[in-house]
């Protein structure tokens, strides 16, 4: 007895190692069966709690390529709507067949209006000028071009203004220049604008005074020359009878937050040039 | 600061480091990817390798083995860490009385650095148990010696990138020391 303990305490250190070593072979054999060892894995609740920190920290640093991913992906589900949107249907007419196409179910449809939507970041924003500019991070090369609409997620923002390579300028709605043709929810007719006062706030000018509005009526966007139609505007807040010409003012809040933009989409309208050209044509006569 | 509350902290910064960062590091062979495998560096034994000269040999192979179970836990390699890491701690002892002059018992709160051991020795001796570790590793986590020759490499590669992380942290925590002193 006395001899074996002697032996224990000569031979501790190494005892003690190959216990250690023991107890990690049978740690690696116990991994590969179907029971495994919960205690000795990731599973366990210390190492789970490390690794919800760390992944909780990472998650801000893969906010901005998230963002970028859901716009892009917002942007190719706005291309697909357009398709079912703006299609028109005639069913009787032979005009519109479509020689050499082969898939029945599109003969007798035509297509008027076709948007194509591309994203944009904002890099540059001011609301506080009397003519207020958006720069974006898309330019010719991006197929960016003059005249495109650009709208944000909410509602209105722009239209294209000058075009680079690389980057473009917006001709926002914040300006006194800018008139856009838009419409109340019932079809009446009318122009927005802004005052150059309060970035939040446009105003809706030349809609007759029997036409009967309400505080909180949407305001959309008419089909014109730059802007596809029913984007929203703004919301009514406010309206002001003029007594002399027998029309009324509408005061909008603007549906876009033009402090805090980001992103934007801009429209293509591929079929505006020869809309365009028709209708020059008629101006001639 | 105290010795205990140091290594402590040295643990827990070294076990963090090795799992948050060096982890995600899988560095993998640029030119010829099909036939170099990926391997994560590991810094990890450094803890070991860093704690103070007479430290007796049942501790040494206790916290390597709490050392390599934490690891293991982390990564999900059941207990191929805490094996490697129990046979380094066994080693050191031994691989320190062969380089260093004196007895250890006589290097008072001392801990084997390039301060107090010389560049040589102190390379020597963390390359020797680094290679051990690695190959131990290498060889439990594929157990296979049909690819001899990725093992070789793996062992190699790794072995080498191991050192220049330990040398980078040396550089970097060397000097607060020599402050300190």
């Amino acid at each position: 007895m006395r001899n074996l303990i002697l032996f224990i305490r000569r031979f501790f250190n190494l005892i003690l190692f190959l216990l250690l070593e023991i107890l990690c072979i049978i740690l690696i054999g116990n991994t590969n069966t179907v029971q495994g060892n919960d205690i000795v894995s990731s599973a366990n609740t210390i190492a789970g709690i490390v690794y919800k920190k760390h992944s909780d920290v990472l998650y801000y640093f893969g906010l901005r390529n998230m963002n970028d991913s859901l716009l892009y992906e917002n942007a190719r589900l706005r291309n697909q709507l357009e398709k079912y949107k703006y299609t028109d249907l005639l069913k009787d007419s032979i005009v519109h067949l479509q020689i050499g196409n082969n898939d029945t179910s599109k003969i007798h449809t035509t297509k008027y209006y076709d948007f194509i939507y591309r994203t944009a970041r904002v890099i540059n924003n001011s609301t506080n000028a009397t003519d207020n500019y958006i720069t974006i991070n898309r330019g010719s090369k991006d197929g960016i071009s003059k005249n495109m609409a650009v709208i944000s997620s909410t509602g209105i923002v722009g239209r294209v203004e000058h075009v680079s390579a690389h980057y473009a300028s917006i001709f926002s709605v914040l300006s006194s220049k800018h008139k856009v043709s838009a419409k109340l929810k019932n079809g009446t007719n009318g122009f927005v604008i802004w005052d150059e006062k309060d970035p939040d706030i446009l105003t809706m000018i030349d809609v007759p005074q029997q036409i009967n509005v309400k505080q909180g009526d949407s305001i959309y966007t008419n089909f014109s020359q730059y802007y596809p139609p029913d984007i929203l505007i703004g919301v009514v807040q406010k309206v002001e009878m003029i007594k002399k010409n027998a029309l009324q003012q509408i005061y909008l809040k603007s549906s876009t937050d033009f402090h805090n933009l980001q992103y934007v989409y801009v429209i293509e309208n591929t079929m505006a040039s020869e809309k365009k050209q028709l209708e020059e044509l008629n101006n001639k006569k | 600061m105290n010795i205990y509350l140091k290594n402590f902290l040295r643990f827990c910064i070294i076990v963090l480091l090795q799992v948050l960062i060096l982890k995600r590091i899988t560095l993998i062979w640029w030119t010829n990817p099909h036939t170099f495998p990926a391997f994560i560096p590991d810094v990890y034994p450094l803890f070991i390798l860093l704690l103070p000269f007479e430290i007796s040999v049942w501790a040494l192979l206790l916290l390597g083995f709490t050392l390599g179970i934490t690891i293991d836990t982390f990564m999900n390699t059941g207990g191929i860490h805490a094996f490697a890491m129990v046979l380094v701690a066994y080693l050191r002892t031994n691989v320190l009385n062969a380089l260093m002059p004196r007895n250890l018992n006589e290097y008072v709160n001392q801990q084997p650095t390039i301060k107090t051991m010389g560049w040589m020795p102190f390379l020597v001796y963390s390359a020797f148990l680094i290679f051990i570790h690695h190959s131990v590793f290498y060889i439990l986590e594929m157990w296979n010696v049909g690819n001899l020759n990725i093992l070789l490499i793996k062992i190699a590669v790794s072995t080498i990138t191991t050192m220049l992380f330990i040398l980078i942290y040396i550089l970097l925590f060397t000097r607060q020391n020599a402050a300190k002193l």
